[in-house]
């Protein structure tokens, strides 16, 4: 946030306004109304403006007392920097100037590929630009420019300049890369990575190539680094209109480009086995990559009044974003069969993806505040807001030819003519809306210094406007081509169309479902001044929120939070929290969606003359739509110890009981940080952190007997029932366990600096499952030892080192070096450092390093302007 | 040349420039006589602040010059003495304080004005503390020891800088926690790039409170906080919104959408608790799984889904990449790799996100 007191801005928004003193008693920018871009820093210098810190001021901020003085909770204010004579920018300008050149040499050796290290971070062997801070200020007008910059490499760095006239202005246009690297060790097999159009290699025939084949030019694929990279610029603008009338107006345009992994279903390979034979098993799974090309342009205006007693805000949002690549065209090396033997009408070449709609949204929101007597305030807000998408929709599959099977009553063919043009469509374009609706009213009254209450009511509306009915006027038939016509080509009755004839039984869905919701939230609240030094409060909330087309039409929700603040302890600032919730609703239905599915529609046709299968078990309780009962709990002490010193410490812990058989039935968090800082002088500056933190999560499932499904006992919905079983029942407890510890040092000799630091972080995880009987395992003969995974961690440790010293009056050299080593292992990656092809399998990612360590040293020459 | 307030150098020179504390005869030796007296009408008796000294319409003075003189409710019958009489003990002060933002904004609109616009504008009217330095609540403080209220220093900030970003800190959390702006700001020194911060960034500020939710950065799957790429105010006002979370934006998805735009859609095929929260899958600040899920695939999934046949067999070891019976279910991204469109489908066949 940057304290600027805008003013007059009138050639910037086009309103000519007379150049006269305002009274507008609004200061600062808007900077914190908008999302985005309050930091601007990299992996070298996360705060963005490190080398401007020293040396430290010796003499702190006062001449009238020793040390620093602390903030009313009790945290030491960190030695100021020294402040240098500044430069006249001419003779007898008023102009002056200061500023200052970090530049030098990096070299990164070891894993320099390993994940972690680079995942947001643009590491290179090479030169690099530090920081280029430069500022210039005309202390008669006011008037400002600031420039900074670094980069650390062609993927990491940033260039701002603001300008601008204390209570008149201010104009800022910045330009930055964001690295973020996904995997670095990627093996895609398919030609055109980074197209919309993935193809095999020369030595694989679409759909009708031997696992062999696959495997090969699996091993034969380059490595890659997949991951987006951000390209973000904008220009802002920002004054007083007229009087206090305040106007904002920034325009921002990002750009990413890059891969990602994605996917390819062919249906099951799991359910239908490679037997023996070279073309392996009949379903195929493909992790593919697609393309990431987006922009966005995101626009805000913002016009504000602040006066004495009211307060306006008016802020308008438009963002528009661009997808250039919207969809992902592959091919699939597998021969997709049928699993009753015969041959398939044709081969399975192609998949398709939609990538994301481009989107337009905009929202509107008005804010109105009073002052009131007893210290009291009235705050009104409403915001409108719309998501809009109209793109053209791509045909339901994009084969050639005739996929499924015929074998004798079983005539399952799928004439790709029917379905890959838009003329299969019920529609041509997505005509996708979705509105929001923002009311709030909050009133406040302080009408003694020790009393005060407050209470607001929140209304929220999402009002999902899509329709889509999957209906095809070429065929007359319902529903869609299910996992680019595979499914169909390998099972009987799975095409995903319905019809009132040899599709007469499919429950499919046939429409699209427009979730919504309505949220009103009321509160209340009351604070107590006890004395000088205790302040209690309490809060009751109470949340009526009405799904749309969910399990429940509503929810309702009351918490009661009471907080203390106390500074009564001594020279403790203590601040403690705790918050009980209870949710409970309307009744659950377990399938709220029969509407949207052929099941609703005339001539659905109940295989065997019964309902359809069960939609899922009656027990269900998903985790957004079930009671829950939550306990929460926050301790959070600051502590002074002598003058030069401060410990501080967080205790918290959380407890949510969900009350269901099946689905997620608990969690839980406890976890506390400690941290001593230590600034005994401006040289010398300490501090040690330590933190632990163990989670549980537990859920419960059931599987279903499958042998049951298409007769007339998949009906039953109950737990416990046939289709689902007691014996099938099991359990998943998620642990985890995370420590952290941090040391730094910094001590300055007078002729150099050293500064140490080293960071530590450790994640344990380990997950154990509970079964009734091995029937709720796909392989129930397999044993199951200790009924536990692998268990997973991440660790990495960072040791940084610098020296600094001076070579000239304005001219110093930093040297530095830090060494990065970590270790990894997540069992969903077990195994893939051996083959990527599994079956009718193919993976590209093998997973993040299980072990590294990088070195980077460096120097940096530091000229002061 | 250092910039500091005029008078500055003097009081420079005339206090040491130790660290050793000053008795009260040393600070009353030090002064020099006020420049605006303080004999002069009590300003808070029927006004609330000075006018500002000057032709508006021929200065070039900025609306500082309207900045008002707080009362201090602890001291309310004491009068303004001017910037000049307040650094000549206060030296060191001013040569930090006239190198930060705020104090050269004050200092550029008082040029052509007078000295009001200064110490006292956030300190309140100085003539008693100048009788009495030691005296607590003489002036309007804001540091830990200060005998003034939180609410009295909020007032005092919200003087300048109500509205805007600070709409809504009447019943924020962070008012009702008894935080003072001087928790996480600091308008005397230069400790920050920008936002006059108490600390060197914004996360650093953020985390003299929230340490457990800095340390959630550093696992494995995180966003750009420690490297310097984002702080918490990219997401959160800390100020106060009409969201219990403290975002920016109406919801949390739209916070989200912001930076992650594709996934705003609408899409033709929506998956409920996606549109409902990211937060039902995610968690912003971290996590140890991929994509700073909240918890390992498949068994986020399988939390919601118990339908037929291929969701709600239990995977155990055996099913791994390593094992006897490989499953696609489980290995890699699990789910993701067959449900991939998993925030939204806008494709005819993607009723359930595979296409």
């Amino acid at each position: 946030m940057r304290i600027d007191h805008p003013k007059s801005f009138a050639a910037l928004l086009g309103m000519a306004m007379a150049a006269c003193a305002s009274t507008a008693s609004a200061s600062d920018t808007s900077g914190t109304m908008r999302v985005g871009d309050m930091q601007y820093g990299n992996v070298l210098d996360p705060r963005g403006w490190t080398p401007m810190r020293s040396p430290a001021d010796p003499d702190g901020m006062s001449y009238l007392h020793a040390g620093m003085l602390r903030t009313p909770s009790g945290a030491l204010y960190p030695y100021p920097p020294k402040v240098d004579d500044v430069k006249p920018l001419g003779q007898g300008s008023d102009w002056t100037y200061e500023g200052l050149v970090e530049f030098g040499y990096i070299h990164v050796g070891g894993d320099k590929n390993a994940e972690f290290f680079r995942q947001y971070a643009g590491w290179k062997t090479g030169a690099a630009l530090g920081l280029l801070a430069l500022e210039f200020d005309n202390r008669k007008t006011g008037q400002y420019v600031e420039f900074r910059a670094s980069h650390l490499s062609s993927d990491d760095q940033y260039y701002r300049l603001r300008a601008g006239k204390y209570g008149s202005y201010r104009v800022e246009a910045f330009y930055r890369d964001i690295p973020h690297v996904i995997s670095t060790t990627a093996y895609p097999l398919w030609n055109g990575v980074g197209s919309t159009n993935l193809t095999l290699p020369a030595s694989l025939t679409p759909g009708d190539s031997t696992v062999a084949a696959v495997q090969q030019a699996s091993r034969d694929a380059r490595r890659r680094d997949l991951g987006p990279q951000r390209t973000r610029s904008g220009l802002s603008l920002e004054g007083a209109l007229y009087r206090d009338w305040i106007g904002y107006a920034s325009i921002t345009n990002e750009k990413r480009d890059g891969t990602r992994l994605w996917g390819g279903p062919m249906f099951f390979n799991f359910a239908f086995p490679s037997t023996g034979s070279p073309f392996g098993g009949n379903g195929g799974v493909l992790e593919t990559v697609r393309p990431i090309d987006f922009s966005t342009t995101d626009v805000n205006l913002g016009l504000r009044k602040v006066g004495k007693v009211w307060r306006f805000n008016a802020v308008y949002t438009g963002s528009f974003f661009r997808d250039h690549k919207d969809r992902l065209d592959y091919q699939n090396p597998f021969l997709i069969s049928p699993v009753i033997g015969v041959p398939a009408a044709g081969l399975v070449t192609n998949g398709e993806y939609s990538l994301e709609p481009d989107n337009d949204y905009h929202n509107l929101r008005l804010e109105l505040s009073r002052e009131l007597k007893w210290r009291g305030q009235l705050s009104l807000a409403a915001a409108y807001g719309t998501m809009r998408q109209n793109d053209r929709l791509l045909p339901p599959v994009n084969c050639t030819g005739n996929l499924g099977f015929a074998a004798g009553p079983l005539q399952q063919i799928i004439p790709c003519a029917n379905w890959n043009t838009s003329a299969s469509l019920s529609q041509q374009d997505a005509n996708a809306r979705i509105d929001t609706q923002l009311l709030d009213a909050k009133l406040s009254f302080h009408p003694t210094t020790s009393f005060g209450w407050h209470t607001e009511v929140r209304y929220y509306k999402e009002d999902n406007k899509t329709r889509y009915l999957a209906f095809n006027p070429l065929t007359g038939q319902y529903g869609y081509i299910s996992e680019n016509g595979s499914q169909g080509t390998v099972v009987p009755g799975e095409v995903g169309i319905f019809d009132r004839g040899y599709y007469s039984t499919s429950n499919v869905q046939i429409a699209n479902v427009p979730f919504g919701y309505d949220d009103t939230l009321f509160e209340l609240g009351g604070d107590w001044n006890i004395g000088q030094k205790n302040t209690l409060s309490a809060v009751y909330t109470f949340d009526h929120d009405q799904p749309k087309h969910r399990e429940r039409d509503r929810l309702d929700e009351q918490r009661l939070k009471l907080s203390w603040v106390s500074k009564s302890l001594g020279d403790v600032t203590l601040r403690a929290s705790f918050e009980y919730g209870d949710r409970d609703g309307g009744r659950y239905n377990y399938d709220p969606y029969a509407a949207f599915y052929s099941q609703s529609l005339p001539g659905y046709v109940p295989a065997n003359g019964v309902a359809p299968t069960a939609f899922t078990v009656d027990a269900m309780r998903k985790y957004d739509m079930s009671d829950r009962k939550e306990t929460k709990g926050r301790l959070i002490l600051i502590y002074p110890l002598g003058t030069a010193s401060t410990v501080s410490g967080t205790f918290y812990g959380s407890r949510d009981q969900y009350g269901t058989q099946i689905g997620r039935q608990n969690t839980s968090t406890t976890g506390f940080t400690g941290t001593w800082d230590w600034q005994p002088a401006a040289t010398t500056t300490a501090s040690i952190y330590i933190g632990a933190e163990s989670t549980r999560l537990k859920m419960a499932n059931v599987a279903d007997q499958e042998t049951l499904i298409g007769t007339p006992a998949d009906v039953d919905p109950s737990f416990g029932g046939a289709l689902y079983p007691l014996a099938k029942y099991w359990q998943d407890l998620d642990s985890e366990r995370n420590y952290n510890a941090g040391v730094t040092f910094s001590q300055d000799f007078g002729k150099v600096r050293l500064d140490l630091g080293w960071n530590y972080s450790q994640s344990l995880s380990k997950l154990n499952y509970t079964f009734n009987s091995p029937g709720a395992l796909t392989y129930p003969n397999v044993p199951q030892g200790d009924q536990a995974f692998p268990n997973n961690h991440y660790r990495t440790s960072t040791f940084d080192a610098s020296l600094s010293f001076p070579l000239a009056r304005n001219v110093g050299l930093r040297l530095f070096g830090r060494y990065e080593s970590g270790s990894f292992l997540d069992w969903h990656y077990l195994g893939f450092d051996d083959t990527l092809i599994y079956d009718h399998r193919i993976y590209t990612d093998e997973g993040p390093q299980t072990h590294y360590s990088v070195s980077v040293v460096g120097a940096m020459l530091n000229v002061k302007l | 040349m250092l910039v500091a307030w005029p008078g500055g150098a003097w009081a420079q020179e005339a206090a040491s420039p130790s660290s050793t504390a000053l008795t009260q005869s040393d600070i009353s030796r030090m002064l020099p006589p006020t420049d605006m007296g303080a004999n002069r009408p009590n300003p808070h008796a029927g006004m609330q602040a000075h006018p500002p000294i000057g032709d508006a319409d021929t200065s070039t003075a900025t609306p500082f010059d309207a900045a008002t003189i707080p009362v201090n409710p602890l001291m309310p019958d004491a009068d303004p003495i001017g910037a000049k009489t307040c650094i000549a003990c206060h030296a060191q002060e001013n040569i930090q304080a006239s190198h930060t933002l705020h104090v050269a904004s004050f200092r550029a609109g008082a040029a052509n004005s007078g000295p009001q616009a200064a110490c006292e504008t956030c300190h309140g009217p100085g003539s008693e503390h100048a009788k009495n330095p030691t005296t607590p609540g003489s002036i309007i403080a804001f540091t830990h020891d200060a005998k003034t209220g939180p609410e009295v220093q909020a007032g005092v900030c919200l003087g300048c800088h109500a509205g805007g970003a600070r709409q809504h800190w009447t019943g924020s959390v962070h008012e009702m926690r008894q935080l003072s702006c001087t928790d996480c700001h600091n308008p005397m020194a230069r400790l920050s790039p920008e936002g006059v911060l108490a600390k060197p960034s914004i996360n650093e500020v953020c985390a003299t409170c929230h340490q457990d939710i800095r340390a959630k950065f550093n696992r494995r799957s995180h966003m750009p906080l420690p490297e310097g790429q984002m702080a918490c105010t990219d997401c959160h006002n800390p100020h106060g919104t009409l969201t219990k979370p403290l975002l920016k934006t109406d919801t949390v998805n739209e916070t989200c959408y912001t930076c992650h735009a594709e996934k705003r859609g609408p899409f033709l095929y929506e998956h409920a608790p996606v549109r409902e929260s990211c937060l039902n899958c995610h968690d912003p600040h971290g996590s140890n799984q991929q994509t700073l899920l909240v918890a390992p695939l498949p068994m986020l999934c399988q939390q919601c889904h118990t339908m037929t046949r291929h969701p709600n067999d239990l995977q155990v070891p055996s099913n791994l990449g390593n094992g006897l019976h490989p499953d696609e279910r489980l290995m890699g991204r699990a789910c993701l790799t067959c449900h991939t469109n998993i925030h939204g489908s806008n494709n005819p066949s993607g009723s359930r996100f595979h296409k």
